[in-house]
């Protein structure tokens, strides 16, 4: 009882850092780091297409549009770009040579949590729940504009803890029924179980952050869009299934029996703390 | 040649046929054993009544012969077996041994058999039913002595024989119809079984084939029936995977252009003047190459796909304000809308699409929307869509909703678009299970009006 009326405070003072999004002109992106410092240089983008009559005008659009951006003609390159220069952002096509999208996904993700977007040619086929699955953030179809690529690499960019004001460290409480509670750090972008920080990629963090802040309270999938991936009412509510299900994998202690982030039929999504 | 009497179904005309058959067997039985059995005991009877007359004639004539016995007195003391009677003519005077039996019950015919000396007999008909006549000269006494026996009881024999059979025959019609009927059910059963998954098979259920049989007669149609839908299926799954690979092979050169294009857009300044006319040209050309794109794989996905797959409540009213934000038109522009149940069960996304296409048309066709109203219904939910354009005229209003047709006011340059935009209402409609058609609008116009049946609360 304690335990949950220190959360419900300490909630109600993280609200205000949580919901304030502010619109960042696209060319104005500032790096920001994991602690929440920003950086006027421009954010360091992987472009990962094997077609360079889509890699290269697309590479001239996204530098219009303020991105620095480094070219990955296939799989294997993209991998070891990824490990020598820590982009801040990936834009994978599906469809490569011999070692595909959803391998470099896989690959990337055993190391690091930055945002990737995939680049597929139908949104109709099981490709894009396997590519978000394999741990892509979002998705868009070809063919697009680019302003809809910025647009979607600008929501997931955002934080949840760097927009200024109060500097006080929050912490949230999520499951204390154990010896080893679970710990979620809004401000520095951490959860912990017990001493270990738990590997969430930015999106997860995010969404694991809106369901904390209306903890208790059940969020539909359109809300957890529109907040969390900033798309409207016909966005694709695969995306919120499928990254529940990774969150679940990573926060649950029994995924396959989830206590803390629960379905509730028909209507959305609920955490509740233990 | 065809039947065009009788019953049309074919089972109705198994039974029909079986039934007939059997009557037609029975019939035939029953009459010869009948006409065999009647001329058997006939022939019996005739032979006794004979044999019985025979002896009574000999008695009658040692009587005879004893003198100073008189014809009259005799006959008293004959007393034949089985009720039959006795007539005697002798010298032309007749005498019987009953009093209502007499020389009128002898037929004339037998009389002159009987007179010229030859034994004979005959059948009469009495008010006491039918009796057999027996006549034997008696050349000795010289007189013909007449026998006449009764046949009521070989009459009751023959009726009651008569009743069996008919009973029999009966019986038999019924078993044949009763069979028939099992045999028609075992010849239609296939039939029913193809028809049970033609009908499935219909309704996009592809993986269905009918169960291998052994019966040599159903082979055929079971091993051609199904290499069919094999066939069928293949041809689906060909034409979608075409869908698919002509969308990839279109669409990565198209997003190499949109992209390309966009380079350029944002170097508008250091075009000419007529650089930058080109440019906005090409812009508005792949806007609507896009778009075509989008439509042709829409189509291509709402007539293959089935909806189930993708079913969830959908509020109509919620999103029609969706798609009117979307577009940034007024939210007042839905006029009406019930505040509960405009649930039905769909997908939010084609939904949308078939919404904003009735928009899109409005603006193309008649200067943009006037008003939206969602109309609940027992078990409908209607989306109107109306405008102050000139209306669809009657003759028109089937036809707009088909592919690639433009509407006849739409200059091709002006009005972008495939004249896909009302086909996919349609076809969403359809694979909703609900319609889509033009009336005239309340206030002039037309007034498209999509219809999507309610989801169970």
């Amino acid at each position: 009882m304690g335990s949950s009326e220190g959360l419900r405070r300490t909630l109600r003072s993280s609200v205000p850092l949580l919901c304030d999004r502010v619109t960042v002109a696209a060319a104005a992106v500032g790096r920001a780091d994991r602690d929440g410092s920003m950086t006027s240089v421009s954010p360091r983008l992987l472009l990962v297409e094997d077609d360079d009559h889509i890699r290269t005008p697309l590479r001239w659009a996204l530098e219009d549009e303020g991105y620095t951006v480094a070219e990955a003609a296939s799989g294997e390159d993209a991998c070891r770009q990824v490990t020598a220069d820590a982009p801040d952002l990936m834009l994978v096509d599906l469809m490569l040579g011999a070692m595909d999208g959803f391998a470099v996904i896989r690959e990337v993700r055993r190391e690091h949590d930055l945002p990737i977007v995939v680049v597929s040619a139908r949104a109709d086929t099981h490709d894009i729940v396997a590519a978000l699955e394999a741990g892509a953030d979002d998705y868009v179809t070809k063919p697009f504009q680019v302003k809809e690529v910025t647009a979607r690499l600008r929501a997931l960019r955002r934080r949840t803890g760097n927009a200024g004001g109060s500097e006080r460290p929050v912490e949230l409480v999520l499951d204390s029924s154990s010896s080893s509670p679970l710990v979620l750090r809004p401000e520095r972008g951490t959860v912990h179980r017990g001493e270990e920080q738990l590997p969430l990629t930015l999106t997860e963090f995010r969404l694991l952050c809106e369901l904390a802040v209306s903890a208790g309270r059940v969020l539909s999938r359109s809300v957890l869009l529109e907040r969390v991936w900033e798309h409207g009412f016909f966005g694709d509510e695969r995306l919120v299934d499928v990254h529940i299900r990774r969150l679940r994998t990573k926060v649950e202690r029994d995924p396959s029996a989830p206590s803390l982030v629960v379905t509730v039929r028909g209507l959305g999504y609920r955490l509740d703390p233990q | 040649m065809r039947l065009t009497l009788g019953p049309r179904g074919l089972r109705a005309r198994i039974v029909l046929a079986f039934a007939v058959g059997a009557l037609l067997v029975s019939a035939v039985l029953v009459t010869t054993t009948f006409v065999l059995a009647r001329s058997y005991l006939l022939d019996q009877r005739e032979t006794a009544v004979t044999r019985q007359a025979l002896a009574d004639a000999t008695v009658l004539a040692s009587r005879l012969s004893t003198a100073g016995s008189e014809v009259g007195d005799e006959i008293v003391e004959l007393v034949p077996s089985g009720g039959a009677d006795v007539v005697v003519s002798s010298d032309g005077s007749w005498y019987s041994s009953r009093l209502d039996v007499g020389a009128q019950d002898v037929p004339r015919d037998l009389q002159e058999l009987v007179g010229s000396g030859t034994a004979g007999t005959a059948r009469i008909a009495t008010p006491t039913g039918p009796h057999l006549v027996v006549g034997v000269p008696v050349p000795a006494a010289d007189v013909q002595f007449y026998e006449i026996a009764p046949l009521v009881e070989l009459q009751a024999a023959l009726r009651t024989l008569t009743a069996v059979l008919g009973a029999g025959a009966l019986t038999a019609t019924v078993a044949g119809a009763l069979f028939g009927g099992w045999a028609s059910r075992r010849v239609v059963q296939p039939l029913e079984q193809v028809a049970g998954a033609a009908t499935r098979i219909a309704g996009g259920e592809l993986e269905i084939r009918l169960p291998p049989t052994e019966d040599p007669d159903l082979l055929a149609i079971v091993a051609s029936f199904n290499s069919m839908v094999d066939a069928l299926a293949s041809r689906i799954e060909r034409d979608a995977r075409f869908v698919g690979d002509v969308s990839h092979e279109l669409r990565s050169p198209l997003t190499s252009l949109v992209t390309s294009v966009e380079v350029l857009g944002a170097r508008r300044e250091e075009l000419s003047d007529r650089g930058r006319q080109a440019l906005t040209l090409v812009e508005g050309e792949l806007g609507r190459f896009r778009r075509m794109l989008d439509d042709l794989l829409e189509l291509a996905q709402v007539d293959g796909v089935p909806l189930s797959a993708s079913a969830e409540p959908v509020r109509v009213a919620t999103l029609v304000r969706e798609v009117l934000l979307r577009r940034g038109l007024p939210p007042d522009l839905l006029l009406a809308a019930p505040d509960v149940d405009t649930a039905v069960r769909g997908d939010k996304t084609r939904l949308e699409r078939a919404v904003t296409n009735l928009l899109d048309n409005a603006d193309r066709h008649a200067g943009g929307v006037t008003g939206i109203q969602v109309e609940r219904q027992e078990d409908a939910v209607l989306v109107h869509v109306d405008d102050a354009g000139p209306g669809v005229p009657r003759a028109e209003r089937e036809r707009v909703f088909e592919r690639f047709v433009r509407g006849p006011g739409a200059a091709r340059r002006s009005l972008p678009g495939a004249g896909l935009g009302l086909a996919i209402v349609e076809e969403t409609a359809i694979g909703h299970g609900g319609a889509a058609w033009v009336a005239d609008g309340p206030a002039g116009g037309a007034r498209f009006t999509l219809s999507l049946p309610r989801a169970a609360p």
